[in-house]
């Protein structure tokens, strides 16, 4: 006997993202899905962010980590809301996790929300958190390849942020040929073109991430 | 690694569906993956023997489809395979573009006795 079903596997993460994406429209609150490998700057580019948006906005702060809150404990001294997310080993974060953390946060007075997913950059483009859009962060050191490579993410962010350009001159990384791939795969999003550590480029990812708020 | 989180929702549906039609067993189950989604067929597989591991569907076997990318043109209603990372209308050479096929992950049927 076969059984018709024509399902999307992944509905239950889809309707719980749906259910947090109104929730968050309806408190006016922006949520950003930050993804990247290990290691490429999600955590640095969250301290340069809040150093430059704590004063504006109010910010809170969702840290999806393996196993440790490392990452959270860099983010204190801000004296923000931070809830930290333990996937005991899973590679992503998913909508319930995310549903039941923005329980801990007074959606009233948040403007941002920032999700640092875990680091990876395959699982966590195909599991919709209910964000109001994702942030593709890559470094140079990882090289010039990974549009190719995993084109869901950079075909699904809303903006990309290529970070430790300062480290060029010591790596292989081709800015041309990752201009290239990134335009073939999303020829209209943005590309920010930055460096955590000496602060170059920063100034126009703040812009362009103060225009997506209010 | 995500196969090991979507054969796990797989295994809910698989089983949820053959306890309310109260089969005995589940002999196989009809999926499609769209290409973008990067799923190991190898891999899948193996998550989703974990999870059914001691239920109805132990035995199930997997048909998995490989759905190819295809966009649809907003500019001039083109529809066209994506090839080579190529996010481009083959006639107007636009980049606004709706996806069409290559992000599913989709349960289509399930036989079984």
């Amino acid at each position: 006997m076969e059984i018709k079903i024509m399902k999307n596997i992944l509905d239950r993460n889809q309707n719980k993202a749906d259910e947090v994406r109104n929730l968050l429209t309806s408190k006016k609150v922006v949520m950003v899905n930050i993804i990247s490998s290990p290691g490429a700057g999600k955590t640095t580019l969250l301290e340069r962010t809040l150093e430059e948006f704590n004063s504006k906005y109010r910010i809170g702060v969702i840290e999806g980590d393996i196993a440790t809150d490392r990452d959270a404990r860099r983010l204190h001294k801000f004296n923000i809301p931070i809830v930290v997310i333990n996937t005991e080993g899973g590679c992503h974060l998913d909508s319930h996790s995310i549903s039941k953390a923005l329980d801990s946060f007074d959606l009233d007075n948040l403007d941002i929300i920032f999700v640092e997913n875990v680091g990876n950059l395959i699982c966590p483009s195909e599991f919709d958190l209910g964000e109001t859009f994702k942030l593709a962060v890559v470094s140079t050191p990882e090289g010039d390849d990974k549009p190719g490579k995993y084109p869901l993410l950079f075909r699904e962010a809303m903006a990309v942020l290529l970070n430790k350009t300062d480290l060029i001159p010591y790596t292989n990384f081709n800015l041309e040929n990752f201009k290239r791939d990134l335009s073939g795969i999303n020829a209209k999003v943005p590309l920010f073109e930055i460096s955590c550590t000496n602060g170059d480029g920063l100034k126009e990812w703040f812009k362009w991430m103060s225009a997506k708020i209010s | 690694m995500h196969e090991i989180g979507i054969a796990e929702d797989l295994s809910k549906i698989v089983i949820d569906v053959a306890v309310e039609r109260r089969l005995s067993k589940v002999t196989k189950v009809n999926i499609s993956f769209g290409e973008l989604v990067q799923i190991v067929p190898e891999i899948f597989e193996f998550a989703f023997r974990e999870a059914v591991r001691d239920s109805v569907a132990q035995e199930a076997l997997l048909d998995i489809e490989i759905v190819p990318v295809r966009m649809k043109c907003i500019e001039c209603g083109t529809g066209f395979r994506v090839e080579d990372n190529n996010f481009k209308c083959t006639k107007c050479g636009s980049a606004d573009l709706e996806i069409i096929n290559g992000k599913e992950l989709f349960i289509k049927s399930m036989e079984g006795e």
